[in-house]
């Protein structure tokens, strides 16, 4: 029983940080209408934005404040995510939808190849940002670093879900996200909505990647972590910013149970498998996820 | 547009992908020139050219599903590798190829029925979702199967193809067999836009709810357009394993699926002549990239810089594509033929 309840632990906090990810693939959904499949690389760039302020500086002899080297980074991913919508989304809008996931698409190969020209592929450390270790509530041990991450998930989410529907800003990205056209012609201004999808999906991303990665190893296949989030981002709803965490919560419980009953079984295949068979059943059973928005088509 | 003084007199004539006499000529030309190739090429010149032709067969699925159905795949790396272990699971019992061949075909076709079916429920990108789920599975269930069974994470080795006496080994003797396969299917991609079945797709792609009030099942055709995308992504994996002799899970990767998808791109989604000439001018690039990433190897770079290379020169090419040229090399290419058929006059 105790092992038991140690794994759903372990699962729940996981699954938060799943929950994160599925976060910045919602709030540029959210703004936009556009789903990045490229989310798992600009993660990935982020970590490595954050690596070259802080331990990378440091290898070149500049000792930098952490303080600073994140603030760097977090101006560094604002100047990423506008320099994405100026030079490929922009030129894009009003295109169908099939040219938009695809270049999201070709960003993801492109990402993956420059990031791999500009920072090689080897593996290197990420800073300790997050405090290490974890401590004992009764029977049970509680990883610090997935905690903290799991709280910030959650205020994050109710945070970004208020702004999204309380406030005149994030209403005029809902209307963009709606409809184009419309907005436009309201006087909503659609680059600037998407310019604004793109900068807060590069910041949360890079949130993401410090509770996930602080502290251990960085390499260009953490960006796997992005088709992982994507089915719990479609579980929550591609719109509900705070159905992520809970469907970050349920992916996390299933994969982690899966992978301590199941997985024995299966030969390691269960675990793996379990995030897309419900992804697939969410898409054969409600296409619009747990808390998305139905939409009422003709026909 | 046609030259002048040729007069379709019915609709036969029409419909005709070969219309002028000078056409026909140069496709007579083209194929001589593909047979005639091996006299005037090394080893690895065939090789590019045997890879070159396996990826074409690929991408002419491709084109099936994504051009004329309009319905997005992201799995067909995923599918090819389908196709790749049931030849090498079926050689295994001592099949000959020409039975191998169309049940490996079939037996993806299967498979791909099985991620086609959301598209009841679904539609658009939502499809793409349930495509990419099968392309990040297919990894994970070849490497929990049983070592006997697929081979898990060593591979399977194939046994090569006999025909009556002569064992294919050499780099002709592939170059010879899949250009046969490419050619078959070449013809068969361009005959299908003509077909019924290819105008129910065309219908599906530019309005379903039309489509569906003319009397098309859209359901089943959505389902078809894999089924018959993934009979293409078949045989192609079925000559890359008769070809490499060997299949590992780890040549079927997400990233193959986007080349695919990003020569379809490039080349021009809407006609089989965009996937040709997708498929040429990307072998061109990466061909030539391998050159200088070579190049750069001996002046120290590390290991995966032509992976690097490649994967930002597609990526940067599909982009490019889609916000310069969203229709493709087709187009340019169907411009230029248009002008130099009118000349001396001028175009419009």
């Amino acid at each position: 029983m105790t092992s038991f309840l140690q794994i759903v632990i372990e699962g729940t906090l996981v699954g938060l940080v799943y929950g994160l990810v599925a976060i910045s693939f919602v709030v540029i959904y959210r703004a936009s209408r556009i789903v990045n499949l490229a989310q798992g690389e600009i993660l990935v760039f982020g970590a490595l934005f954050l690596w070259t302020f802080t331990l990378g500086a440091e290898h070149l002899g500049y000792q930098v404040p952490l303080v600073l080297s994140i603030a760097l980074t977090m101006v560094a991913c604002i100047l990423f995510g506008m320099m994405l919508e100026r030079f490929v989304f922009r030129p894009l809008i009003s295109q169908p939808a099939f040219a938009i996931f695809m270049a999201s698409i070709a960003l993801l190969i492109l990402l993956r190849g420059a990031g791999q020209l500009i920072w090689t592929a080897e593996t290197r450390s990420f800073p300790v940002i997050l405090p290490e270790g974890g401590f004992n509530v009764g029977p049970f041990l509680i990883n610090t670093r997935l905690l903290l991450g799991g709280l910030f998930t959650l205020l994050l989410a109710f945070g970004l879900h208020h702004f999204f529907t309380r406030t005149r800003q994030g209403l005029r990205l809902a209307a963009v996200a709606e409809d184009h056209h419309i907005a436009q012609s309201l006087g909503v201004s659609v680059r600037q909505a998407i310019a604004v999808a793109w900068i807060l999906g590069t910041v949360v991303a890079t949130c993401a990647a410090v509770v996930l990665l602080s502290g251990r190893i960085i390499s260009l296949e953490v960006a796997h972590i992005g088709l992982k989030a994507l089915p719990v981002a479609l579980l929550g709803g591609l719109e509900s910013i705070r159905g992520a965490p809970l469907a970050g919560i349920l992916i996390g419980l299933g994969e982690a149970l899966a992978m301590a009953y199941l997985d024995p079984l299966t030969n390691g295949a269960t675990s793996g498998i379990l995030p897309y068979a419900v992804m697939i059943g969410v898409l054969l059973i409600r296409p619009q996820g747990l808390f998305g928005w139905k939409k009422i088509e003709r026909l | 547009m046609l030259p002048t003084g040729i007069h379709p007199t019915c609709y036969a004539h029409e419909a005709r992908v070969l219309i002028t006499p000078r056409s026909r000529v140069w496709l007579a030309i083209l194929i001589a020139g593909l047979l005639a190739f091996p006299l005037a090429a090394g080893p690895y010149m065939l090789g590019v050219f045997t890879h070159m032709f396996i990826t074409l067969m690929a991408v002419y699925g491709l084109y099936v599903t994504v051009g004329m159905a309009g319905q997005i795949n992201v799995a067909q790396s995923a599918f090819v590798g389908v196709g790749a272990f049931a030849t090498a699971k079926l050689s295994e019992y001592g099949l000959p190829f020409y039975l191998v061949i169309p049940a490996a075909a079939v037996i993806t076709g299967t498979v791909s029925i099985l991620f086609a079916l959301p598209a009841a429920r679904v539609k658009g990108f939502y499809l793409a979702l349930t495509t990419l789920a099968a392309q990040v599975v297919f990894p994970i269930v070849i490497l929990a199967l049983p070592m006997s069974w697929l081979g898990g994470l060593v591979g399977m080795s194939v046994s090569p193809i006999s025909i009556g006496s002569l064992t294919l080994s050499a780099p002709i003797h592939f170059y010879y067999f899949t250009l046969a396969f490419v050619a078959l299917l070449t013809v068969a991609v361009f005959n299908l836009k003509r077909s019924r079945f290819g105008r129910a797709l065309l219908a599906v792609r530019d309005n379903d709810v039309v489509a569906e009030v003319m009397g098309i099942p859209v359901f089943k055709m959505k389902v078809l357009a894999f089924f018959v995308g993934s009979l293409f992504a078949g045989v192609a994996g079925a000559c890359l394993a008769y070809f490499l002799q060997f299949v590992t899970v780890t040549s079927f990767t997400l990233f193959a699926s986007v080349w695919y998808l990003g020569m379809l791109i490039v080349g021009g989604v809407h006609s089989p002549v965009g996937a040709i000439l997708g498929v040429v001018f990307i072998t061109l690039v990466q061909e030539s990239l391998h050159d200088i990433a070579n190049s750069l190897m001996q002046s120290g770079a590390s290991g995966g810089v032509l992976f690097a290379l490649t994967s930002v020169a597609l990526g940067g090419c599909i982009l490019i594509a889609l916000i310069f040229e969203p229709r493709g090399l087709a187009h340019r290419w169907q411009v230029l033929r248009t002008a130099f058929q009118l000349w001396p006059f001028p175009r419009n």
